[in-house]
């Protein structure tokens, strides 16, 4: 289980060229997340989505507030937390000059998985993401759909207990968000955590067991969808973010 | 598992470095500019020492010459254009002559410019009189019964110039390593660059951080990976000199009878240089890279670096400044002055000691800096 207890983290920002001001990204977020769930981080660009879930990933280190998984903190078990964690986003690139199996291969040795187990589960989740025809290509040379498969393959190569994903369709054609949707969904049926941001609502409505909506670097909503959908009154999450913020952005 | 962790992305690094062809060229091509510098400055310096005296010796004599002047000119292979002075110097305007002589009664004038043949010219005027003075002083003591010998050898002096100063191959050994110092330097840069900015620019930087591995454990790594980079550059370099210089050897005049190579213990030593070098040098390069955004930035920000790996070396040689326990723990200076000490062939163990030790210091504080830097976010995320 992942347990989020009152997350904040502080930035420093400029007003102008002599000016700087303070601002909250996260400001006191908690929430927790249980085996076999996926929960729905939504809001708009800038609504802190990213830094939360760098923090969650021990990328980013909180300025208040802690993350523990199964009890384990960051401070005391960093390496055992990051162990059980793939995190893939949106902006995550891949090594161009190695190829798909290098690449996979040195994940598997990077997070200890045994060198006979290694070479089992790549031959494994490459049948599964259909990747045995680029296995040995150099990932400069493959399709954006083929890379984006690569890197579900380096999630799963050691068999995770969380995912954090990041906007991980956001840019993708439709067959490739589709390969991570899918993949998701998989996941969530091998009872793993998965964390997911979004802007995309209609997305997060279909997959999500319950959805966390941030606007400004706190929570203004969680349950799960057709909760929101009642407490608002709206017929999808669209809709009801809109009737929680008052319809206005400001980002 | 930190040793494992550590072991794996120094295998990254090394699969990228040298599967990228920059990286490759800049690791491999610098080192060829070694023998064409070597070979280039022995032809410059050959072509000074052995010019032709038919490009020099067209000189002007605004008086009618002594048979015996006559005589000891065609000796001294002066082709003699004679001429009134304004003939003369009409001739040197256009370049018929490089030199006129005019005389006032005892007094001789050399008439003539600064540039290279100009020079060349007066040196030997200047011996052709000291030739013409030293027979008149034989004859005017013949003629007073005097033995010449006795006056004007009263004192002889001999030269014994050891091969070990020969300026030509000192001057020549301590470019080329100056040389190998700045080709280390370029080689650090771009592998320096691209392990650092570039993963930040390229987005992979990401992926790298949420593995389970410690900060320490990726700066080592891409410390490791940069200073093999130019380890092998310094060393390709170092080999090329020394064949460079073996083959120059044969070609030119100037080493003739000259001991030019490195003795073997002098190429031990300059090998332990060239690596104490490249460690110092990846790591103040990563630690200037790790703070760009970019890949363009960190390059801007690591120019002036080869010069600052140059200069101060080069000041040092040409001043003259020998190594001592000071200047051995003083950056960039160290590892020049060592290693002029070194191709000389004066090995001095304390200075390379305290240079070595010196170096581990600046680079375990460089590497702590960017240890750090990689757990500030301003310089991972800031875009």
């Amino acid at each position: 289980m992942i347990k989020v207890n009152n997350l904040k983290k502080k930035f420093i920002r400029y007003k102008n060229k002599k000016e700087k001001e303070e601002f909250y990204a996260d400001n006191g977020i908690s929430f927790e997340a249980n085996e076999g769930e996926i929960i729905g981080i939504l809001g708009p660009n800038g609504a802190g989505k990213t830094t939360l879930l760098r923090m969650i990933a021990g990328i980013l280190e909180p300025t208040e507030g802690e993350v523990l998984f199964d009890g384990l903190t960051y401070k005391k078990n960093e390496i055992e937390i990051k162990q059980n964690i793939a995190y893939l986003s949106g902006n995550t690139k891949l090594y161009d000059t190695l190829s798909c199996y290098e690449l996979l291969k040195m994940c598997a040795d990077i997070y200890g998985v045994e060198e006979k187990k290694a070479e089992e589960r790549i031959k494994e989740i490459s049948k599964i993401l259909n990747m045995d025809s680029f296995l040995y290509n150099k990932i400069g040379n493959l399709s954006t759909g083929q890379t984006q498969r690569v890197n579900i393959a380096r999630c799963l190569v050691h068999n995770p207990k969380y995912y954090i994903l990041d906007e991980a369709t956001t840019g993708l054609d439709i067959i490739s968000s589709q390969i991570i949707l899918d993949f998701m969904k998989e996941e969530k049926k091998n009872n793993k955590t998965i964390l997911y941001s979004t802007h995309y609502m209609e997305e997060a409505e279909n997959i999500c067991d319950r959805v966390i909506m941030i606007n400004k670097g706190i929570i203004i909503k969680q349950g799960t969808p057709k909760e929101i959908r009642e407490e608002t009154k709206t017929t999808n999450l669209r809709d009801a973010f809109f009737t929680m913020i008052g319809g206005a952005l400001d980002e | 598992m930190s040793n494992n962790n550590l072991f794996n992305i120094l295998k990254k690094e090394l699969r990228e470095l040298f599967r990228d062809r920059k990286s490759l060229a800049m690791m491999l091509v610098i080192p060829i500019f070694i023998p064409l510098l070597i070979i280039g400055m022995s032809a410059l310096f050959e072509s000074q020492v052995s010019k032709d005296v038919k490009e020099y010796n067209k000189i002007g004599f605004s008086y009618e010459l002594t048979e015996e002047e006559e005589e000891l000119a065609k000796n001294m292979n002066i082709d003699v254009v004679t001429g009134n002075e304004e003939e003369l110097k009409q001739k040197y305007d256009n370049g018929e002559i490089y030199l006129y002589v005019t005389k006032e009664d005892n007094k001789y004038i050399l008439n003539t410019g600064t540039n290279d043949n100009d020079t060349y010219a007066q040196n030997l005027v200047q011996s052709y009189f000291e030739a013409y003075k030293q027979y008149l002083q034989t004859n005017y003591l013949a003629t007073n019964n005097i033995n010449p010998d006795e006056v004007l050898n009263i004192i002889t002096v001999e030269e014994n110039i050891f091969e070990e100063d020969n300026y030509f191959a000192n001057y020549i050994k301590n470019y080329a390593f100056l040389f190998i110092i700045m080709a280390i330097t370029v080689s650090a840069t771009y592998p320096a660059t691209d392990t650092t900015a570039g993963e930040k620019e390229r987005g992979t930087l990401e992926t790298l951080l949420t593995f389970p591995i410690k900060s320490k454990d990726i700066i080592v790594g891409k410390f490791l990976g940069v200073s093999i980079s130019s380890i092998i550059t310094g060393l390709i370099s170092l080999v090329l000199a020394v064949i460079s210089l073996v083959i120059t050897k044969d070609m030119f005049s100037i080493y003739e009878g000259i001991d030019i190579m490195f003795s073997p213990i002098s190429l031990v030593f300059s090998v332990v240089v060239i690596i104490a070098y490249s460690f110092f040098i990846s790591g103040l390069c990563i630690a200037i890279a790790s703070t760009s955004k970019t890949f363009k930035e960190a390059q801007s920000a690591l120019t002036p670096l080869t010069f600052i790996s140059f200069f101060p070396g080069m000041i040092a040689f040409m001043v003259g400044v020998e190594a001592s326990p000071i200047l051995s723990i003083i950056p960039f200076i160290n590892f020049t002055v060592i290693f002029t000490d070194i191709s000389n062939g004066n090995i001095n163990i304390l200075n390379i000691a305290l240079m070595i030790i010196s170096t581990i210091v600046y680079i375990t504080i460089v590497l702590k800096v960017i240890i750090n830097q990689y757990k500030s976010e301003k310089v991972l995320f800031s875009r």
